[in-house]
């Protein structure tokens, strides 16, 4: 009958491309290391990234092509792949997993639990809160490692009594939503405290509410820093109007911010922190234990990014000291 | 026209649709109606006399203007919630499809119906008992339908879904039978047929019988009252004896008279053969 | 573990815990005959709960029911909303959705909350029957909480309250001339079928290891998707093997995606294969029926 028909013929095609897969990928010499890349979605530093992890195993001697294979997901923010991402790479019997984002990471940790398959996450900003790891540098029961792109706040605050000598109270902007801010706000009080400095704290929900946030610090603060929050950094064209308009000197956190407007930060290029993962994936294929030993590193490569037309719109001037080591000095 | 037995009161009922606007319309004007027990009434009038709307406010569609009350056995149901309608009020609609739902089966759709105003419960729909009960309701249809319970409504014909949507609404015996030009869609073969299935199950059950239809002739043979409602009043309203020898002709001639103006209806003319 | 074994597992697992978000839409779509789109909301709205309660040290199955039992509570929002104010079905369940992102944000308190490190009801079948809680055991559990809910979602439709839920999908005007509410009958359908959605959510967030507020985008385009290629496939007749077809579409659609990933397609490009594979699935009835000369077009253009 037409009905059975048609249901042989779609299962019939099921069986054909599941059993013609295995053909379709990596055809050649077999590969000696299986690396599986799950990424959260596409985006210029998620991606510059993975370049820098690709290139840096290569450079330590494992080259795609020649003795790593390496599968690349990208689940485009779809969850419900997430999940099917890692499960994927573990049913694969993978040699590691890179992972790029945190819900990634978590899925893949979670899959691969009570197998030997290591993990190695990129540009996580809180391993340790979220429980990928116990500790940095003590994780004996996860065979889990990885690079932070945390930042380190009191660099940013000494860059800020730098630049404003007189700074008595410095004012933020964060979203309460985004657990990363709410640990970096914590990390700005503790740094803050230490040198004697007042902080003042506004809270938004979305990029709208910036505009109001930042008019409420006028008056209230000698500087303003914020973190690597995405609320406030989407709206950050608004903050920057204000901070101009009142003399009130900007700090962000991240080198594109320095480029929209904001006077100085120390940042990462996330094309390093990939390469930095690269090095340790490395290590990983080659230790006995995998990830269980190696603990999770920061970012290596801090460099500064200044604004000097920045500065002067926002009334102070950049110290010659900070000029001559900044790596890249924006004029406008 | 006696007083006692009235089963249902229908006093002052108004009914305006658009109010206000440009398409404002009367439905209803102050219609007031004495239904007694057994009576098996049939309404003809004219498209837009309020046949339909007199119907739908009895079957509790929508409540009538302030002011006008619908009494059922006692009951003063003109403005309790249109399900709440189905004890005392069982209604054959024109379109076979609107009586009978095409996704369910025979058996369930009778189900539906012998639970007809009785609250709901966990128990199974469709029970030995309740079959045997279907079965007994769909034999003396003559159609075969008893033996095509688990057929799924949708493939039935039109004739066959009207008499399932029949017996419907007969059975748990609502106070009224509400029939809506039930064979105006029906071929002349299947609508003798339904009809006189109406006739048995309403003698059978002594079922009092509001029967709305376009056909004079019908309106004349069947029921023991007639009544013509024209622009939302009844201007006719004749018994057995009234009715008895009257023609088409005279019927046309006496709307003439009730209302004041020269009958011109051609659908109700032409079905007279 | 094999290829072919791997691609079948992850799809049966996958089939079997979405397949709670095919019911519930089908539910809604076919069964009422409401287009309801609170699922988005709904889907998040279950993994959120269990996360709140399970990392506030609650016993994940209690954390489990809670997540079906605040389901239900947004299904009635939305059936109440459609109900009681008269507001247009689709509008209904889209202001619930819309109204659910902020709800679920104020329930985590944060986009995501890992649970990694939590005991799920995934961690405790696994220790009661000393197994490693991978593929296997997630199958194990999903099946026995499919099959609890298929027996009792069936047996509910065959009830006089079932029946009553399914006219009134089917023609509604009738059942209120036979004396149903059919406001109550909605309310009831739509909250039934948003807390089967809060429950796949559950537990999705715990077989995954969190719960992201961005969980239920496009869910319920899996979940229409999964339907209409159910009932493709299978042609189900009676409301049993219609339930059976919508969990075998969620597993066929599954698997067409797991094949997709493997073939190296983008992502991207699956949500375009999803509305091809949609299409495909219409199309079949009325391509066979126009071959053998049977189609005749509608009265009303569809």
């Amino acid at each position: 009958m037409k009905k059975n028909g048609l249901i042989k013929i779609l299962i019939s095609i099921c069986l054909v491309l599941a059993l013609a897969t295995p053909f379709t990928i990596g055809c050649g010499p077999a590969a000696k290391y299986k690396i599986g890349i799950s990424q959260l979605v596409t985006h210029p530093a998620l991606d510059a990234t993975r370049q820098g992890i690709i290139d840096g195993l290569a450079e330590k001697g494992y080259v795609e092509g020649d003795n790593l294979e390496i599968d690349y997901q990208n689940s485009e923010l779809d969850m419900s792949l997430v999940a099917t991402i890692a499960q994927k790479f573990v049913s694969d019997k993978v040699d590691a997993i890179v992972s790029i984002a945190t819900p990634n990471s978590l899925a893949a940790i979670d899959a691969t639990e009570g197998t030997d398959i290591p993990v190695i996450f990129s540009a996580i900003t809180d391993p340790a809160g979220s429980g990928m790891v116990a500790d940095w540098d003590n994780h004996p029961n996860e065979n889990v490692t990885g690079v932070s792109d945390m930042i380190v706040v009191q660099d940013d605050v000494n860059l800020i009594t730098q630049i404003v000598p007189n700074v008595k109270k410095i004012g933020t902007l964060y979203n309460a939503g985004e657990a990363n801010s709410v640990f970096l706000t914590s990390k700005l009080n503790e740094a803050c405290d230490a040198l004697g400095i007042e902080v003042v704290e506004q809270t938004v929900s979305t990029s709208a509410d910036v505009l109001a946030a930042a008019q409420a610090l006028v008056g209230q603060v000698d500087a303003i820093w914020v973190g690597t929050d995405n609320t406030v950094v989407s709206g950050l064209e608004a903050l920057i109007g204000i901070c101009e308009d009142n003399q009130i000197p900007f700090f962000p956190s991240d080198e594109p911010s320095i480029e929209r407007g904001g006077i100085a930060a120390y940042g990462f290029d996330y094309y390093d922190i990939g390469l930095q993962t690269g090095y340790m994936v490395a290590r990983v294929l080659e230790a006995d234990d995998g990830a269980v030993s190696i603990p999770v590193e920061k970012g290596e490569i801090i460099s500064l990014s200044v604004n000097t037309a920045a500065a002067a719109r926002m009334g102070v001037t950049i110290p010659q000291s900070l000029l001559d080591v900044a790596a890249t000095t924006y004029e406008e | 026209m006696s007083k006692n037995n009235s089963l249902l009161q229908i006093r002052e009922v108004s009914k305006i649709f658009s109010r206000g606007t440009v398409d404002e319309v009367i439905a209803l004007d102050n219609v007031s109606l004495d239904v007694n027990t057994e009576d098996f009434i049939t309404v003809i009038g004219s498209n837009g006399a309020g046949k339909t709307t007199l119907l739908n406010i009895v079957a509790g569609v929508y409540p009538p203007e302030r002011g006008g009350k619908v009494i059922i056995n006692g009951n003063d149901i003109t403005n309790i919630g249109e399900y709440k309608h189905a004890r005392y009020a069982g209604r054959v609609y024109q379109d076979p499809r609107t009586g009978t739902a095409a996704k369910m089966t025979v058996e369930e759709n009778l189900a539906m119906a012998i639970m007809r105003g009785k609250p709901r419960g966990l128990r199974a729909a469709t029970s030995k008992q309740r079959r045997e009960l279907s079965r007994s309701v769909l034999a003396p249809l003559g159609l075969g339908l008893e033996n095509r319970l688990n057929t799924l409504v949708g493939t039935l014909s039109g004739g066959q879904r009207q008499a399932l949507a029949l017996v419907m609404a007969t059975m748990s015996k609502p106070a009224i039978l509400l029939l809506d030009e039930h064979i105006a869609t029906l071929d002349p073969k299947t609508a003798q047929i339904v009809l006189e299935l109406s006739e048995t199950i309403v003698a059978q059950e002594k079922m009092t019988t509001l029967m709305v239809t376009h056909n004079m002739e019908l309106a004349l043979r069947y029921g023991n009252r007639l009544i013509m409602m024209h622009e939302g009043r009844i201007v006719v309203d004749m018994n057995q004896e009234q009715k008895a020898d009257l023609t088409v002709n005279d019927l046309v001639i006496a709307f003439e008279r009730a209302s004041g103006r020269k009958f011109a209806d051609d659908s109700i003319l032409l079905h007279h053969n | 573990m094999d290829f072919f074994t791997s691609l079948m597992s992850t799809s049966v697992y996958e089939g079997l815990v979405y397949g709670f978000v095919a019911i519930g839409v089908y539910f809604t779509f076919r069964v009422l005959s409401f287009p309801d789109l609170t699922v988005d909301g709904s889907f998040p709205l279950g993994g959120a709960v269990a996360a709140v309660l399970i990392i506030n040290g609650s016993d994940p199955w209690l954390a489990t029911l809670a997540a079906l039992a605040v389901g239900i509570c947004a299904g009635l929002g939305t059936s109440l909303l459609n109900t009681k104010l008269r507001i247009n079905a689709l509008l209904a369940g889209i202001l619930m959705m819309v109204a659910l992102y902020s709800i679920n944000l104020m329930i985590m308190g944060r986009s995501l909350i890992p649970l990694l490190r939590e005991v799920t009801i995934f961690d405790q079948v696994a220790q009661v029957l000393g197994m490693r809680a991978d593929i296997n055991l997630s199958i194990i559990v999903t099946v026995v909480l499919s099959v609890i809910v298929l027996f009792v979602l069936n047996w509910f439709l065959h009830t006089e309250i079932g029946l009553a839920l399914r006219a009134t999908g089917d023609n509604e005007q009738m059942v209120r001339g036979l004396g149903v509410n059919t406001d109550m009958t909605t309310i009831l359908g739509v909250s039934l079928s948003n807390g089967l959605v809060s429950l796949s959510g559950a537990l999705v967030a715990q077989n995954q290891g969190f719960s992201d507020v961005g969980m239920g985008i496009g869910m319920i385009v899996m979940g229409l998707a999964s339907v209409i290629i159910g009932e493709g496939i299978f042609r189900p007749r009676k409301i049993t093997t219609i339930l059976l077809a919508v969990v075998g579409g969620t597993f066929a659609y599954r698997l067409f995606v797991g094949i997709a990933l493997r073939l190296g397609l983008p992502p991207t490009n699956l949500k375009l294969i999803t509305a091809v594979l949609v299409i495909i699935a219409l199309a079949i009835p009325y391509i066979q029926k126009k071959l053998r000369h049977e189609w005749v077009p509608p009265a009303v253009r569809m």
